[in-house]
Formats: structure tokens, C-alpha cells, sequence
């Protein structure tokens, strides 16, 4: 019951709803169906007392939380956690937006084969996935090889932070797409024309008229690949080896190698606390922005 | 102002040709409806001339330039969108601040604009509103008005009022029609609806199968239509099949399977020729079986009423005139024949009118 890959999302967000909080509600759906149970247990473990014999006694105490905040070395790893959510995230966004842009503007045909192919790193098991990404990435992957048989020098892919953003971003960035073109297709082509013949170019238009209208989108599927990232597990233990640390691989190691239950599950429990913080203020500042534009 | 010149313009798309060698002018300040059927080409003509579209062949010159390679930001054409196209994120003053906003007007000039033209069209005050929150009567003249404070070089209205209820459908016909006087604007109007473009436009071209089938004023195309299918599709009309025998003075004399009839006539139709005969039901009278043959300037023929339907207004009656023809005929509500009355039917030879009879 570790804070493992969460595939079980739906991969259709609702685009079409009105009022853009509804449109978290498949992500907060995840977070509540699948983590509330185990996380009420978890909750209970963590107010539990250590014990190096049994899994914990059960002695209330609130000492693992403040040993947690107290610690810097928790914190450093939250925000690792953070900036690798972000940083997939604003990645997965970048690259998915003229993704989705194009898929929600193709015709009917092409789409369903667009569809196919975005979704297509969600066909292929974790596993699997991310050894292949091995095989591409490591020291002796294909990419250093190519770069090393053109002279140049190798570059490290694997074994730190860029490896991980590159193995995340490519699991998650079909649910930005996805998230996205399903509100750009919401949005009548003409409006953009209207624009134009408004006397906005072609870029204007899009600025002005379609992205704000396709932004419920976009937040839904920012907030869906963030909760997707930081809780997973994978990914970054198996791409990132020994050199990159997040809370999920703290929070199994605190339990399967220091027997730790009532410190791990706290681990868990704080974390999740500051995911579900991050995204309020997130939602809060987007809903924002989302009226003014 | 403008004028707008269409010459040559098709559009194709793979096998479909949507416009076929369209040409055609709108006059500076005036109203021109395109009037068709719905698919003759009408949506794809107006988006060539706003640009989204790019013809197959043939060229678009407003005023003094060729605009056909123009990009539709650079056309300066005001689009009124069948389903308006507001911009549902915009209030109504946002809506209808965007053009001036592109032009780069300074704040307080789009602000005075703004509020100006939204007084005009009525919406004073629901400027605050977003495009949801409006009826479709308002939506649609947000639309106008977002389509006007830009002073466009010309005016492309796409069935405007397909949307609207039928009251106020005829409202806002005048209403447009009122605008457009006003503002002098040289404006295309898209329509499949002839009652709308004969009472709106200066002049009507009628489309059919992205061929323009007549071009003119609309008393002309609605009493002189030069195809059969154009009179068969402004107002309601009784065609009869028949054959030019001769003249009598002014008037063709054709031989139909009703009988013999006197006609005015296209002046390309010739002694011999197939033609087809035009009689409007508002233009037919019942009366009492009486003389049989006709007077001078008047047809008669003789009938028997088989159908009769209440139209307030109007009585609607289908009379059996022989040789297997039914013509349709319009009395006024104190109509008295009755089915299967033997009834005399007469019309004018003016209102009378055969045109050509030619397939395609
Ligand atoms: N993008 C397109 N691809 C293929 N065919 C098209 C396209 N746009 C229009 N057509 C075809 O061109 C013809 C004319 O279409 P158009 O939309 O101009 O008709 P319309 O006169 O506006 O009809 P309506 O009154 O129903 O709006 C139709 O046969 C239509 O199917
Ligand atoms: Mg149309």
C-alpha cells in the first residue's frame, strides 16, 4: 500500500463541464475513491509508537509528525518532490498543448488515429516502459552511443533528475493531451475566425479567443499529471537509481528497510497534506487568472 | 464604401464543386442577398470572401484591390455568423470591443465607440452581460454590432436570422435593413429564405447548385424569374409545361394541357420552343362557370375545385383545369366555392409569364 503508480485515472476528464471546479472532480475523485481507505489506516499507523519488534505499538503519540517537520532533510525531499511534479508537469503542458491543439482539429478519421498513438504509452506496462527508456538513456544507450560515434561527448541520461522528468513525462503527458484537446474540441472553430476577421492575426486569435476558452482543460490536466507525478513511484526509484529521492521512495524505504511503519505512513500523511495545499492555491490562483483573461 | 466584385469564383472540394464560376458585384451601399437552397454554396461564398476559405479559381476585389490572397484579418470584412460565433468568454462590450481593440484604438475611443453602438442596436445597459446570459434576439445583435463598430468595408451577414423565432425574425429583417440604410454599408446577405431577401435586398441573386441562376431586382425575380427553378423557388408558383404557338401582339400564345393560354414571355423565346408556364396562385381568380373563352388580357379556363383549405387570410384551393393539371390558387378568406363546384378560372396575361424550358 505504497504511494505507487496511480494508472488507475480516468483517462476523460470532463471537458465539457461548466464552471472549471467541476473540473477537478475526476482528479479529487482519484484522490478520495481510491486514497481515502488506505489512507485512514495509514493515518491511524502514523500516530502510532515505533517499535523495532512489531510492525507498532499502539501507544498515541505525535512524535513521528514532529520529528518529520522538524527534520530538514524531509523538507529538502518535499520540495525535490515538488520541483519534479512541476517540472514534468510545465513539460508534459508544453509539449501536449499543440499535441491537443492538432488533435482537436483534425477530422473525425485522423483523430481516432491520433487518439491512438497518444495513448499509446499507456499500452505498454510500467516495467516494460521504463526499461526500454533504460536502453535508450543509460551511459551505453542508443543516445550515447549515436553521440559518441559522431564524436561528441555523452551526456548522462539516466541516473538523475533528467532521466526521471524524461521516463514522467512520457507515462503522464497522454492525460494532458487528452485533458486538453477535449476542451479545444469544445470550442467552435469559428470563433477563432471570428476573430480574424476582427482583425487579429492568426496567433492573436488563438491567444485571445481559444486558450483562455481551452484553460478548464489545461487545469484539469496540469492537476492531474502534478498528482500523477509526485505520488509516483517507479519511474523515478528505476530511472532515477540512487541519485534522485522523493517522498513515495522515502516513504517505501522508511518502511521496508528501516521497519518504520508509524514514520513512513506520517511521511505519507504529510505529503499528501501539502499536495492537496499546493493544489488549492494552485486552483485559487487559476480561477483567478481564469476571470480576468 | 466599396463595392465587392466577385468574378469567376468556384471552390471545390475534391469531387464536390460548391461554387461554380460565381460573378457578381454588390453596388456601394448596398444590401445584395444570395438567395439559395440549402448546400447551393452560399456559406462556402461568403467564407471566401472573408477569407477562410481559399477559392479555386477566380478573384475578390473590394473597391480598388484584389483581396483573394489577403488573409482574413486584412480584408476589413464585418461577419455576422449564422450561430453568431460571440466570443462566450467576453462580456458584450468585450465582445464588441475586440475589432477596436485590434485596430489599436486607444481606451477611451473604444470605450466611446463601444457604448455608442451598443445604444444604437439597443443594448444599452446588457453590456455587462455575458453572451449566456442574453436571448437570441440580443445575441444576435451583439453580433451586428460586433460586426458594425469596426466600420467594415462591407458587410457579410450568414442567414442571420435562421435562429430567430418568426416574430421576431420579421422585426429584425427591418431592423437590419434599417441599419444598413444608416450606416451606408455595402453588405452581402446570405439566405435560403426569399421572403427574407425580397423584402431586404436591393437586389437578389438567386444560387442554385453553386450556380448563380439571375441576378436582380426583387420584384424582377419574383414576377420575371428567367429559370424554372427559380420560380419555383421564390414564392409559391403553378408551373405548366407548354409550347410557344405564336404571338398575339405584345403576348406569346402557348399551347399547355389546360388549354390554350396568352403569356408575357422572356424575349429569348421563339415560335416552336418548349417553355414553361408561370402563373402565381395570388394571381388566379374563381368565379362562376360563365364565357369560356378568354377576353382580351385575360386567360380563362375552366375548372373544378378539388381541394379547398383554410388559411385565415386566405383560402387555399387546388382546381382540376383539364389535362391532368391542378393549378394552386389563393382566394380571399369569403371565398365561397366549394369541392367539386365547377368553377371558371381566370388570370391576366400579364401575370401570366413563360420562360424557357431548358433541363439543368
Ligand atoms: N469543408 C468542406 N468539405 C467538403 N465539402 C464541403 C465543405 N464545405 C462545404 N461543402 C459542400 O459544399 C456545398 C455547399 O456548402 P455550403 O455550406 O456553402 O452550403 P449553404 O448554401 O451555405 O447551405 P446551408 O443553407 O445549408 O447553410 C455542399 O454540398 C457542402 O456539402
Ligand atoms: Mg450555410
Amino acid at each position: 500500500m505504497s504511494v505507487a503508480e496511480a494508472t488507475v485515472a480516468p483517462a476523460r476528464p470532463a471537458g465539457r463541464v461548466s464552471g472549471r471546479h467541476l473540473l477537478i472532480l475526476p482528479a479529487l475523485a482519484v484522490l478520495v475513491v481510491f486514497f481515502v481507505a488506505p489512507y485512514l489506516n495509514l493515518l491511524l499507523i502514523s500516530v502510532m509508537t515505533p517499535s523495532p519488534r512489531a510492525a507498532y505499538l499502539r501507544v498515541l503519540t505525535l512524535d513521528n509528525y514532529a520529528r518529520l517537520v522538524r527534520d530538514p532533510f524531509t523538507w529538502s525531499v518535499v520540495w525535490h518532490t515538488m520541483w519534479l511534479g512541476m517540472a514534468t508537469t510545465a513539460l508534459s503542458l508544453v509539449l501536449a498543448y499543440p499535441l491537443a491543439y492538432h488533435l482537436a482539429r483534425s477530422p473525425r478519421g485522423a483523430r481516432g488515429a491520433l487518439m491512438v498513438l497518444v495513448i499509446s504509452p499507456l499500452l505498454v506496462g510500467v516495467l516494460i516502459r521504463t526499461y526500454g527508456w533504460m536502453i535508450l538513456l543509460q551511459d551505453t544507450g542508443l543516445i550515447n552511443q549515436l553521440l559518441r560515434a559522431l564524436g561528441l561527448r555523452t551526456v548522462p541520461l539516466m541516473y538523475n533528475n533528467l532521466g526521471v522528468l524524461i521516463g514522467l513525462t512520457h507515462v503522464f503527458i497522454p492525460f494532458m493531451v487528452l485533458s486538453i484537446a477535449g476542451t479545444i474540441q469544445g470550442v467552435d472553430p469559428e470563433l477563432e475566425l471570428a476573430a480574424r476577421s476582427l482583425g487579429a492575426g492568426a496567433w492573436r486569435a488563438f491567444w485571445r479567443v481559444t486558450f483562455p476558452l481551452s484553460l478548464p482543460g489545461v487545469i484539469a490536466g496540469t492537476v492531474l499529471v502534478f498528482v500523477l507525478t509526485v505520488s509516483s513511484y517507479v519511474i523515478p526509484s528505476l530511472l532515477g537509481g540512487f541519485t534522485v529521492l522523493t517522498i513515495p521512495i522515502l516513504v517505501v524505504r522508511t518502511i521496508t528497510e528501516l521497519f518504520n511503519w508509524p514514520g513512513g505512513s506520517a511521511l505519507a500523511i504529510l505529503f499528501f497534506a501539502i499536495t492537496l495545499g499546493a493544489l488549492w492555491v494552485y486552483l485559487r490562483l487559476a480561477g483567478r487568472t481564469g476571470r480576468t483573461t | 464604401m466599396a463595392s465587392l466584385r466577385l468574378q469567376g469564383l468556384t471552390k471545390r472540394f475534391g469531387d464536390v464543386v460548391a461554387v461554380h464560376e460565381l460573378t457578381l458585384e454588390v453596388p456601394s451601399g448596398e444590401l445584395v442577398a444570395l438567395l439559395g437552397p440549402s448546400g447551393c454554396g452560399k456559406t462556402t461564398t461568403l467564407r471566401m470572401v472573408a477569407g477562410f476559405d481559399v477559392p479555386t479559381r477566380g478573384r475578390i476585389v473590394l473597391g480598388d484591390r484584389d483581396i483573394t490572397a489577403d488573409p482574413p484579418e486584412r480584408r476589413d470584412c464585418g461577419m455576422v455568423f449564422q450561430h453568431y460565433a460571440l466570443f462566450p468568454h467576453l462580456t458584450v462590450e468585450q465582445n464588441v470591443a475586440f475589432g477596436l481593440e485590434m485596430r489599436g484604438l486607444r481606451r477611451p475611443d473604444v470605450e466611446r465607440r463601444v457604448g455608442e453602438i451598443l445604444e444604437r442596436v439597443g443594448l444599452g445597459g446588457l453590456g455587462r452581460r455575458y453572451p449566456r446570459q442574453l436571448s437570441g434576439g440580443q445575441q444576435q445583435r451583439t453580433a451586428l454590432a460586433r460586426a458594425l463598430v469596426i466600420s467594415p468595408r462591407v458587410l457579410l451577414l450568414d442567414e442571420p436570422l435562421a435562429n430567430l423565432d418568426a416574430k421576431l425574425r420579421e422585426e429584425m429583417r427591418f431592423y437590419i435593413r434599417s441599419l444598413q440604410r444608416e450606416f451606408h454599408i455595402t453588405t452581402l446577405y446570405v439566405t435560403h429564405d426569399q421572403a427574407e431577401a425580397l423584402v431586404l435586398a436591393d437586389r437578389v441573386a438567386v444560387l442554385m447548385n453553386g450556380r448563380l441562376q439571375q441576378v436582380g431586382a426583387p420584384e424582377e425575380i419574383y414576377h420575371r424569374p428567367r429559370t424554372p427553378a427559380v420560380a419555383a423557388f421564390i414564392g409559391l408558383t403553378n408551373l405548366l409545361p407548354g409550347r410557344v404557338t405564336g404571338r398575339s401582339g405584345e403576348r406569346l400564345v402557348l399551347e399547355t394541357p389546360a388549354g390554350t393560354v396568352r403569356a408575357a414571355g422572356a424575349p429569348d423565346l421563339r415560335e416552336g420552343m418548349e417553355a414553361m408556364l408561370s402563373v402565381r396562385p395570388e394571381h388566379i381568380e374563381l368565379d362562376r362557370p360563365g364565357e369560356p373563352a378568354s377576353r382580351d388580357g385575360v386567360n380563362r379556363l375552366r375548372g373544378v375545385v378539388q381541394e379547398r383549405t383554410f388559411l385565415g387570410s386566405l383560402i387555399d384551393f387546388r382546381v382540376d383545369v383539364g389535362g391532368g393539371v391542378l393549378l394552386r390558387v389563393q382566394g380571399r378568406g369569403g371565398a365561397p366555392q366549394r369541392v367539386g363546384e365547377q368553377v371558371s378560372v381566370s388570370f391576366d396575361t400579364t401575370a401570366a409569364w413563360a420562360l424557357p424550358r431548358r433541363e439543368g
